[in-house]
């Protein structure tokens, strides 16, 4: 396992200049992912959790380190690339708005392949299996304004892996919603996981969601703390 | 498996161009107030520039063809030099033959030929200095109307014969049934004589006219001012629109030295105060679409920022911004079909309708129309100019507006989806 190497990173910090006060939000931290995993990433509000998936899903970039992602190193890409890389083998679940809200579940899902360039009997057919897969086929035809808060998160994860992404990335995905949806969910991704060998990268201060989670690994004022990996290993 | 894949493509079906256009279409549709008010107001300035300009188009062709219907044709040919100096010997000769192959030009309705020659013009013991014109009249009611407007008396019908201009026969204090006396000096020196009966008066309406002309027939002119087979200007009558080819074509045609002019040379008057109005048509109608254009502008601003959270969730998933700000261009052109859509389907058949009923203009124009060489009843002319200008210019409104309001997608952060909600 540890020879597949998802993600790593190597002394990544991340500094954001407010009002003229730096706020080091991540220091040098080094990490690794291996393909397969089911990793949360935890740690108080404010501890750099946001801030380390953006850098690995290359919608941030560090100050200062190296991460590369499926082999390929991300200081290299310019914008066109990170967002051609974030479609073609990342997904992304947000903890909020993540769906284009005048399509419908479906064409949701459909909308990524398209821009994949993926043809249109393929991603109807792939789209609508993936609902099937995740039991929301019932949903195909509606808005996202007609779901609930974790109807809406299931078709984004529905979005996020039907492109097949080498890694999934959730930031605190469980934030808008009750405890049993929550616990609806977590199960889905275990699953996820498990039977199609999804790699999962969530960060979260929610401990339902890091009681699922292969592995935990502690944030502090931007630095690794603690990572149940080492103890494991 | 096979079922939910049947399911799936019954779905695709009349979808079509894919999801981009559906995005674009919908999200106009989530504000319907303000994208029909948008829409409204695409087609309100349309539907009026497209009337006013047809309208004005119209009014063009009319004031030409009777300000060149009048007395100076659509074309007129003269030798070169006699343009500029106008000499009485600078003559086009071979007159018969000339005008012959003039009226067999393709585009030449009719043609008649013309003598001019400046002489002193007596009754009893008043002279005045005054302009002969040498016509053939039956010719020459082919080419023009002016001899269907005599204010009094009739036509010439023998060489001793004349009409003159009624600030003329005022001067003069003649009137109809009296003799004038013609002398000029003719082409090989000598003196030229003629003495006419007054058979018609004429008031044109144009001073300049009425006191310095006097008709009389061509050939008397010729033989007495000692010209052969020789005319001063042919004047062709052609389809108003039809007038520049019949110039190009007969300028390759008729021999060196003879200059062929355009109605727009002949009456420069005519084309300038055409240039000067359409100028401030033309001003109008930026007016109007500019006002337009701010609300499509102000309708674009609002749409992106309102859905900035949106396209910053688009872009982090991977869309590019290039396709985002084609999206909300296609948002645009959408907008733009639906507006001129409703223009032009109220605007065509309307204007078509009083292509051939026309607009009365009422009593009171009427005087005054005759003197501006503008009819009473104006008629549209759809064109493509007139009908095309206006969509297009909001067509490029639009879609600059829907890019200027959308540039602020490429420094978006890809993130701030992520935030938004913390
Ligand atoms: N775009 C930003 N601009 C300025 N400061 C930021 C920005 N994003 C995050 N921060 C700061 O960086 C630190 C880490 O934030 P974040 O990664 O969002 O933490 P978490 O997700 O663990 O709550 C916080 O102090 C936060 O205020
Ligand atoms: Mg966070």
């Amino acid at each position: 396992m540890s020879s597949d190497i998802v993600v790593s990173c190597k002394g990544v910090s991340r500094t954001y200049q407010e009002e003229s006060v730096p706020v080091h939000a991540l220091r040098g931290v080094d990490f690794e992912f291996a393909r397969g995993e089911f990793v949360s990433i935890a740690g108080p509000s404010g501890s750099g959790k946001s801030t380390l998936l953006n850098v690995i899903g290359g919608l941030d970039r560090p100050d200062a380190g190296t991460i590369t992602v499926d082999g390929v190193e991300l200081n290299g890409l310019n914008e066109t690339e990170l967002s051609d890389l974030r479609l073609h083998k990342m997904g992304f679940v947000f903890q909020s708005y993540n769906l284009i809200p005048v399509l419908s579940a479906l064409e949701n899902v459909e909308f990524i392949m398209q821009l994949q360039g993926v043809g249109p009997a393929e991603r109807a057919e792939r789209a609508m299996s993936m609902l099937d897969s995740l039991d929301i086929v019932d949903l195909a035809d509606r808005r996202p304004g007609d779901m609930s808060g974790g109807q809406q998160q299931r078709v984004a994860i529905a979005r996020s892996i039907v492109t097949n992404p080498v890694l999934l990335l959730a930031d605190e995905p469980s934030a808008n919603l009750d405890s049993a949806t929550t616990e609806d969910l977590l199960q889905l991704l275990r699953r996820l996981n498990e039977e199609r060998g999804v790699s999962i990268l969530t960060a979260t201060h929610d401990p339902i969601v890091m009681s699922y989670a292969q592995r935990q690994v502690n944030l502090r004022d931007g630095a690794i703390v603690e990572d149940s990996a080492a103890k494991v290993a | 498996m096979a079922e939910i894949a049947a399911t799936a493509s019954k779905r695709d079906v009349g979808r079509g161009r894919g999801l981009v256009a559906a995005i674009a279409w919908r999200s106009l549709w989530r504000n319907r107030r303000r994208t029909w008010l948008t829409a409204g107001g695409i087609a309100f300035g349309v539907s009026l520039v497209v009337f006013s300009m047809a309208f004005q188009a119209g009014s063009y062709g009319d004031m030409i063809y009777n300000a060149t219907s009048f007395l100076t044709g659509q074309v007129q040919i003269q030798r070169a030099d006699y343009i500029e100096l106008s000499r009485f010997e600078q003559t086009i000769g071979d007159a018969t033959e000339t005008l012959r192959r003039v009226e067999q030009q393709a585009g030449v309705l009719s043609a008649t030929a013309r003598v001019e020659a400046f002489a002193l013009v007596s009754v009893d013991e008043r002279s005045f200095g005054a302009q002969v014109l040498g016509v053939d009249v039956e010719r020459e009611r082919q080419v023009v109307n002016f001899f269907d407007r005599l204010s009094r008396g009739r036509v010439m019908a023998g060489p001793d014969e004349t009409v003159i201009g009624s600030g003329l026969a005022r001067n003069l204090n003649a009137d109809l049934g009296d003799e004038i006396v013609v002398l000029g000096s003719a082409k090989r020196g000598g003196v030229a004589a003629m003495v006419l009966d007054i058979v018609g008066i004429f008031d044109s309406g144009i001073s300049e006219l009425d006191r310095s002309l006097l008709f009389v027939p061509i050939a008397a002119v010729q033989n007495e001012f000692g010209l052969g087979d020789e005319v001063h200007t042919i004047v062709v009558r052609t389809q108003v629109d039809d007038s520049r080819a019949v110039v190009e074509a007969l300028g390759h045609q008729l021999p060196e030295g003879l200059s062929v002019r355009n109605w727009d040379e002949v009456l420069p008057e005519i084309r300038q105060g055409i240039d000067v109005d359409r100028l401030g048509g033309m001003f109008m109608y930026a007016i109007v679409l500019m006002i337009i254009t701010f609300s499509i502008v102000n309708t674009f601003t609002m749409t992106v920022f309102e859905r900035l959270r949106e396209f910053s969730m688009l872009k982090a998933v991977g869309m590019r911004p290039g396709k985002i700000v084609l999206m909300v261009q296609i948002e645009a052109l959408l907008l733009w079909a639906i507006g001129v859509g409703i223009a032009m389907g109220l605007m065509v058949p309307l204007l078509a309708w009083l292509q051939s009923s026309g607009i009365y203009l009422g009593e009171a124009i009427v005087e005054l129309a005759k003197q501006y060489y503008i009819t009473d009843r104006i008629y549209p002319a759809l064109g493509p100019a007139s009908l095309l200008a206006a969509p297009a210019v909001m067509l490029a409104a639009t879609q600059i507006a829907a890019f200027a309001s959308s540039l602020r997608i490429y420094w978006l952060r890809a993130a701030a989806g992520v935030r938004a909600a913390e």
